[in-house]
């Protein structure tokens, strides 16, 4: 027995440290903003008292795509293919509806290879969080644009990007995605606090964040650059989240104009206004305010668009409330007085 | 004149989109049902409407399925085909023809029977003439032929289940083209047909419908799929059967989704096996081709899904609507890399069903993506069937740990540790609480994590190489039947059953000695046809396809000695394979080889 003082272990509401959410050491550069968002994801699925085994942690392939491996050590994950991580997740999803399907991918994966499983899993609504770590370069193969970089920016090495980017956010308000998000791996506040909302919502939550690539693309002329995003944010709210399990009353009322949203799980996400009011149901709003921060080669950050009422694929299914994959064989093998019956209505 | 009995081929030329396939299907089934041995092939082209079709009818005593050699009787409805179809036919052959298609009979050789179809169909209904055109064909084929009239109704009532108006119309049609021939034409061939005894609760069904039956009892959890041809009927039939079959308190206890692509389909069943569930595809080589990526991932990581290949005519869009047992190498080999998979090869409707439930099985045992290869010929076409029999094992879900207590009677556990020394390790699955891993389709060491170690990846390899080994045995054995003497022996898989029995037949007629047959059912090779092999003295290797792709799988996994005494015979055209074309070559190589 030790004399020493015990240091009390912080603890979530289901009673677990935040050492049950970590996972190995990154290999990724000093630095990276995927990192950062490694450990704020950590801190989202701590503080939200998700049980670490019902998580599962998804990607595709690409220096985000390895990033599942630096968190939530006690879930299982997949490290599929370039760019199919939707499908892969989506029948996952279909005979597993229970479990938080937590997807990381990257600008190479989701806005050029895996763009179309990108645009269908949107489609289908899949109960799913989906961070983009969007640094408007391929990393792995040493630098190449990817098809989000912005017009007139340019990267280390190179010439300067003149291909209109594809606005991954602008895309999925269009395809009626329900819940569109953008936001900076390095505003630490805001992307827990969208994060956690993306978790308590059912349904598709795309979440698109700038995150510098410090090796190929964080130089002045870049407009992915931790500097050139810091000055060129254009905040549409700023972004808070009460769990459902801390009451409400408990939260102190801020002094300008708020809304409140309640998440699928009970939780709120609470929007205060900065200037205008942006409204997060309607989809021109979100469009515009996209289209406005580009006229201005700004980033819009925050909750462009949300929908909490569209079905998600599991519900379009008409699923049993159990999950397919813990059904037993008496549940899936018809039994031999139906093969009986089938056989005698292809006789008739 | 003899009386043929029994024993000629039909062929039906119509253009795709007017009906024709109704009437066709109810001479099928009427003859069928008058327990006469009968086959039919839909020669249909990649078109909804207006390019032509042909339809075949085989009558056998002897059972013979194939298109056989030549046409006995030619309906010619298509002026599109017209004299293309009548030059092909040899003297004495018979041609019903509709004298409405304002083309000419221009052979005084055939035996001709002119009939005004769109003119009888036109006085009974005038809007649907051109449906009904094709049922009074079928009323003159059953007088000429002498079928049994109530017989050819119950089948129409069964072509148009319960439309009371459709089957009226159609019986009408029917007896319409019947009293126009005996009416006025004077028949003067010698096709007619007998009834048989038929065989208690015979039905037919298409290979498709099949398999899909068979999936859903072999408890489908999900099916992900993108329509193409000649599987899209294999996707439909599962969905058809599930609601009825797999509802439990009114909610679905299985998930289908159309996927956007082959690729989408491919990348939802390895996330279902992943997942813990029995997911499945079917489609075609095209859709194979585009899943290349996902099935090396599903090899590698270790994850159940099972693939359904409806085998069309390759390489690229290919002849889509035309048979070929083509993609096998492709399926055996899937994706870059070393990679070998379990296939398996249904030759029956009865086996469609029963590899239908049993590749599940399979996949989940093996924990590896297991291909079923079916083709156009056995998916597409109406086969006899007599039953399926239900299921005689319980469902097989593998090496998976569900609670603590079988996860601690592990020393040492690891993902993809070989405990058991069969190379096939347990695994548990995601939400279970139990011993997590990061599923990756890069190089791993046996607890899962990323290794590029030599030795690491060599003893994986190799242990994966060992499970797919260990299936051999395991597998749906050869049918093998040997002769005496067991001097000749043909190798062939699939849908070539269906022609093995008349190759054999004119190999006898010429040789004076029946040959012994192995049919294969699975790959990798069952030790039972290395076995054939070596007890005969010629082994011809028959297929269908150019590159003699079982012949080469063979080739490299057979010892050296035995390959001087195995020979190919590869021939694809798109068309159901014909008896006589196999065997003549067959023939040509057993000369060649001195045989």
């Amino acid at each position: 027995m030790s004399d020493k003082p015990v240091r009390a272990i912080k603890l979530n509401v289901i009673n677990e440290p935040k050492d049950s959410y970590t996972g190995g050491k990154s290999s990724l550069c000093p630095g990276c903003g995927h990192d950062q968002i490694s450990s704020v994801i950590v801190n989202s699925a701590w503080e939200n008292g998700v049980e670490p085994h019902r998580i599962a942690k998804m990607s595709g392939i690409g220096c985000s795509s390895k990033t599942p491996a630096y968190y939530l050590g006690q879930s299982h994950g997949f490290n599929t293919v370039h760019g199919r991580m939707p499908s892969v997740t989506t029948g996952a999803n279909v005979v597993n509806k229970d479990l938080t399907y937590l997807g990381v991918s990257g600008d190479g994966d989701s806005a050029s290879i895996g763009i179309g499983q990108l645009i269908h899993a949107i489609r289908r609504n899949v109960n799913m969080v989906y961070i983009i770590e969007n640094n408007g370069v391929y990393g792995l193969t040493k630098g190449q644009y990817s098809a989000t970089a912005d017009v007139g920016s340019k990267k280390k090495k190179g010439a300067t990007n003149e291909t209109a980017p594809i606005d991954l956010c602008a895309m999925a308000v269009n395809l009626g995605c329900s819940f569109v998000a953008r936001s900076f791996s390095g505003s630490k506040k805001q992307l827990t606090a969208i994060i956690k909302a993306a978790i308590s919502h059912k349904g598709f939550a795309l979440i698109d964040v700038i995150s510098p690539c410090v090796t190929f693309n964080n130089n002045d002329e870049s407009l992915r650059s931790y500097g050139y995003v810091k000055d060129n944010q254009a905040e549409l709210h700023s972004v808070g989240y009460i769990p459902h399990f801390s009451p409400l009353e408990q939260v102190e009322v801020p002094a300008g104009s708020f809304r409140d949203i309640t998440l699928h799980d009970g939780s709120t996400m609470r929007l205060e206004t900065i200037s205008d009011e942006h409204e997060i149901s309607d989809a021109v709003a979100a469009l515009s305010a996209l289209h406005r921060a580009d006229a201005d080669k700004k980033h819009v950050m925050g909750l462009l668009y949300f929908d909490g009422e569209k079905p998600a694929l599991d519900d379009d299914l008409d699923l049993h409330s159990t999950p397919i994959v813990e059904m037993g064989e008496e549940l899936l093998r018809p039994s031999p007085a139906q093969l009986d019956d089938v056989i005698a209505a292809l006789r008739s | 004149m003899d009386r043929v009995v029994n024993d000629f081929t039909i062929n039906i030329a119509t253009a795709n989109g007017t009906g024709s396939q109704s009437a066709n299907l109810i001479l099928l089934q009427t003859l069928y049902d008058m327990g006469i041995p009968v086959s039919g092939k839909n020669l249909f082209p990649s078109n909804i409407s207006g390019l032509p079709t042909w339809y075949i009818v085989r009558v056998s005593d002897l059972g013979y399925q194939a298109p056989g050699d030549r046409t006995h009787i030619q309906v010619l409805v298509n002026p599109a085909t017209w004299d293309e179809d009548l030059a092909a036919l040899e003297p004495g052959s018979v041609v019903i023809w509709n004298t409405d298609s304002k083309m000419e009979m221009n052979r005084s050789d055939v035996v001709s029977y002119p009939v005004p179809m769109t003119k009888i169909a036109r006085g009974l209904n005038p809007k649907l003439a051109r449906m009904i055109a094709n049922v009074v064909y079928v009323g003159v084929i059953a007088e000429i032929l002498g079928m049994d009239q109530t017989v050819l109704e119950e089948s129409i009532s069964k072509q148009f289940g319960g439309k009371a108006k459709a089957i009226e119309l159609n019986s009408e049609a029917a007896r319409l083209g019947r009293s126009y021939c005996a009416e006025e034409l004077t028949v003067s061939d010698p096709y007619a047909v007998e009834a048989r005894e038929k065989k208690e609760g015979g039905f037919f069904i298409e290979g498709n419908e099949a398999v899909a039956l068979g999936s859903v009892f072999g408890g489908i959890q999900l099916l992900a799929w993108y329509p193409i041809t000649p599987s899209s009927s294999l996707a439909e039939g599962v969905i058809a059967w599930l609601p009825e079959l797999r509802t439990h308190e009114g909610k679905a206890t299985y998930a289908v989704i159309q996927a956007e692509d082959e690729l989408a389909a491919a990348g939802m069943i390895i996330g279902a096996g992943w997942a813990g569930a029995r997911g499945m595809t079917a489609t075609s080589g095209p859709g194979i081709s585009l899943m290349q990526e996902f099935i090396g991932l599903a090899y590698f990581a270790e994850i159940p899904a099972v693939f359904w290949d409806v085998n069309r005519v390759g390489p690229s869009t290919g002849l889509p609507t035309r048979t070929q047992q083509g993609d096998l190498t492709m399926l055996y080999e899937g994706s870059h890399g070393d990679t070998q998979h379990i296939v398996f090869i249904p030759g029956t409707v009865e086996e469609c069903f029963e590899f239908g439930w049993k590749i599940f099985d399979a996949s989940e045992r093996f924990q590896t993506p297991v291909f079923g290869l079916s083709d156009l010929d056995l998916g597409m076409n109406r086969w006899s069937c007599h039953g399926f029999k239900y299921p005689d094992q319980p469902m097989d879900r593998g090496k998976v740990l569900l609670t603590k207590e079988q996860m601690d009677s592990i020393e040492n556990y690891g993902r993809y540790r070989d405990v058991d020394g069969d190379g096939i390790p347990y695994r548990t699955l995601p939400g279970s609480g139990l011993d997590p891993i990061l599923y990756r389709g890069t190089g791993h060491d046996e607890d899962g994590a990323y290794s590029e170690k030599p030795d690491v990846y060599y003893k994986l390899m190799q242990r994966l190489k060992r499970k797919i080994e260990g299936a051999r045995d395991y597998l749906p054995a050869p049918i093998m039947r040997d002769e005496v003497e067991e001097d000749i022996g043909i190798v062939f898989y699939g849908s070539l059953e269906n022609t093995i029995v008349e190759i054999d037949d004119i190999l006898e007629g010429i040789t004076g000695k029946k040959v012994s047959t192995c049919r294969v059912r699975a790959l990798p090779l069952h030790s039972d046809v290395q076995a054939f092999v070596e007890r005969h003295n010629t082994v011809i290797i028959l297929e269908i396809n150019r590159d003699a792709q079982l012949y080469g799988i063979i080739r490299r996994e057979f010892p050296n000695h035995l390959i001087h005494k195995m020979h190919s015979v590869a021939y694809s055209d798109g068309m159901p394979p014909r008896a006589r074309l196999y065997a003549e070559r067959i023939m040509e190589v057993l000369k060649e080889v001195g045989v």
